[in-house]
């Protein structure tokens, strides 16, 4: 049994009257400790899926389970399912030390020893604790990006839903919270279900990819069939080959 | 032919904790050609764009043996003189639209003002540039995001619209910050034709600020790398992914790729020397 199924999920949002279907009849599986990769340009519904299993977007059609179960949202579903945004800039609380936002989540949670874990968090991502009640915008992208990483990590989840996690900072920068992440998976034993219009950087991190067109699940390729160009549709290899300059060698 | 020379150029912020150099000594010219600057954030890429248009707020200064464009000197014009070349003549796209588009006003009224405060165009003339300036940005519903706020609009649109705003006065001279870094790849290469076909048919001069190695390599002629306010390499783009310098090197290997290893991905490896 998958740790998520997803089936035929529909997400339809209504903007001034207009019906917009964001996310029409997609499904997929991943396994516990897989990693799942979703790819597709802007407006493709990647991003809405994930917020889909969140909550932060309506569920019209289909289903969504988590080990089996219809998924329930709530205090048991924080600590199985987290999440890590975007922009580093905007997901952290601006007026929070990073003290508070990674407390926050353990007194939620009525969890003790809050004092110990945040260091532990801080350590975990590799940042010194000196920077414990420093705020966000003293620190750079990929500081706060760590951030988003141990807020998300302080319930232990074992799913972690990344949207486009490294598409704001630097290549240098990327290829340290990328390195973060992978070993974060291996010592945690997680499962991620990741967001990224860089097919290089699914590739790196993921096991089968879904690309996705207008809302609907065009092609799913194992990594093997995408490092050895075996798409089957027109759509999946235009986006293979406008992603040229990212093969080895 | 030489549009744009700038000598020694230095940017300095006086802070609390001291002086800052954000650009040191920094030299270049540009033709009608397409110049990509690299560098990883803080390496005083977007301060070297902001400075020839003298867009940099005090506690920042300016400071430069010659910045000459079109034969004048921007080091030495009022500023009066300084704001007929913004716009007309010189232009940039700034890198993010939810911080420089103007969140309160629909994105017709800041496409035209520009065209009916300095160019005294009237209003249905102005109102059909600004919808063909969003036509030639690929845009496909003009009128609707004529009408819409700045919020209403996804990053790529938003995007799209600054750099249809800046296409208006058809500049001599564009500065694009990252003009592509929140568009996906179908839509980067619509943009990218466009900033090329401008520079191909019209003969604009464009400097194109990128943090993405690869893209330049494809896209620009010439690419400068800028390390803690300095260059310290320039070549041709098509040399870049061959680049002999170890911090250019480092940039490029720490980039994923398709069908790699998936081991860690190597650091990059930062010498003080090399920013001397």
């Amino acid at each position: 049994m998958a740790l998520i199924e997803i089936e035929n999920l529909s997400v339809i949002f209504n903007a001034k009257g207009r019906e917009v279907r964001a996310v029409e009849g997609v499904s997929l599986s991943v396994e516990a400790r897989e990693s799942f990769g979703l790819v597709g340009e802007s407006g493709s519904g990647k991003s809405t899926i994930l917020r889909a299993i969140c909550g932060l977007a309506p569920v019209s059609g289909g289903t969504i389970r988590l080990g089996g179960a219809p998924v329930a949202r709530g205090k048991a579903f924080s600590r199985r399912v987290q999440m890590v945004f975007q922009d580093p800039y905007a997901s952290l609380h601006p007026r929070h030390t990073l003290d508070r936002t990674l407390s926050e989540p353990l007194a939620i949670h009525g969890l003790g020893d809050a004092d110990r874990r945040v260091m532990q968090a801080l350590e975990d991502v590799g940042l010194p604790t000196s920077f414990r009640f420093r705020y966000p915008h003293q620190l750079s992208g990929g500081q706060r990006q760590r951030v988003a990483i141990a807020r998300a990590l302080m319930l232990e989840p074992e799913i972690l839903l990344l949207d486009e996690p490294t598409s704001a900072l630097d290549a240098s920068v990327q290829a340290e919270t990328l390195n973060l992440l992978s070993r974060l998976r291996d010592e945690r034993g997680l499962t991620f279900l990741m967001v990224s219009h860089d097919l290089a950087v699914i590739d790196h991190m993921c096991d089968r990819v879904l690309v996705m067109q207008h809302g609907r699940a065009v092609e799913e390729l194992s990594r093997e069939a995408l490092a050895g160009a075996q798409m089957k549709t027109a759509y999946a290899r235009s986006l293979f080959e406008a992603s040229a300059d990212r093969m080895l060698g | 032919m030489t549009l744009l020379s700038v000598k020694n150029l230095r940017v300095t912020f006086d802070t609390e904790a001291g002086v800052v150099e954000a650009v040191r000594g920094v030299s270049f010219s540009l033709g009608r050609e397409r110049l990509g600057i690299v560098g990883e954030s803080g390496s005083g890429k977007t301060m070297t764009g902001r400075s020839v248009l003298r867009l940099i707020r005090p506690p920042g200064r300016i400071a430069a043996d010659e910045m000459l464009f079109d034969g004048q000197d921007l080091m030495k014009l009022p500023e009066r003189e300084m704001r007929a070349l913004r716009g007309p003549r010189m232009a940039m796209v700034m890198q993010d639209p939810k911080y420089s588009l103007n969140p309160v006003m629909k994105v017709g009224a800041q496409l035209m003002e520009g065209l009916r405060q300095r160019d005294r165009v009237g209003r249905a003339e102005a109102h059909g540039k600004a919808v063909a300036a969003l036509e030639a940005v690929q845009i496909r519903d003009p009128e609707r995001v004529m009408e819409a706020y700045p919020h209403e609009l996804s990053g790529g649109m938003g995007q799209r619209v600054m750099i249809a705003m800046m296409l208006i006065p058809n500049p001599d001279l564009l500065i694009a910050d990252e003009p592509t870094s929140a568009l996906d790849v179908t839509v980067q290469a619509e943009v990218l034709s466009i900033l090329d076909g401008l520079v191909r048919d019209r003969g604009m001069g464009l400097i194109f600020i990128s943090h993405d190695l690869r893209l330049v390599a494809r896209f620009c002629d010439r690419v400068l790398v800028m390390y803690k306010g300095r260059v310290v390499e320039e070549l041709a783009a098509q040399d870049l992914l061959h680049a002999k310098h170890p911090y250019t090197q480092g940039l490029l290997n720490c980039l994923p790729r398709i069908g790699g290893d998936r081991g860690p991905l190597p650091g990059l490896d930062r010498n003080a020397e090399w920013a001397r």
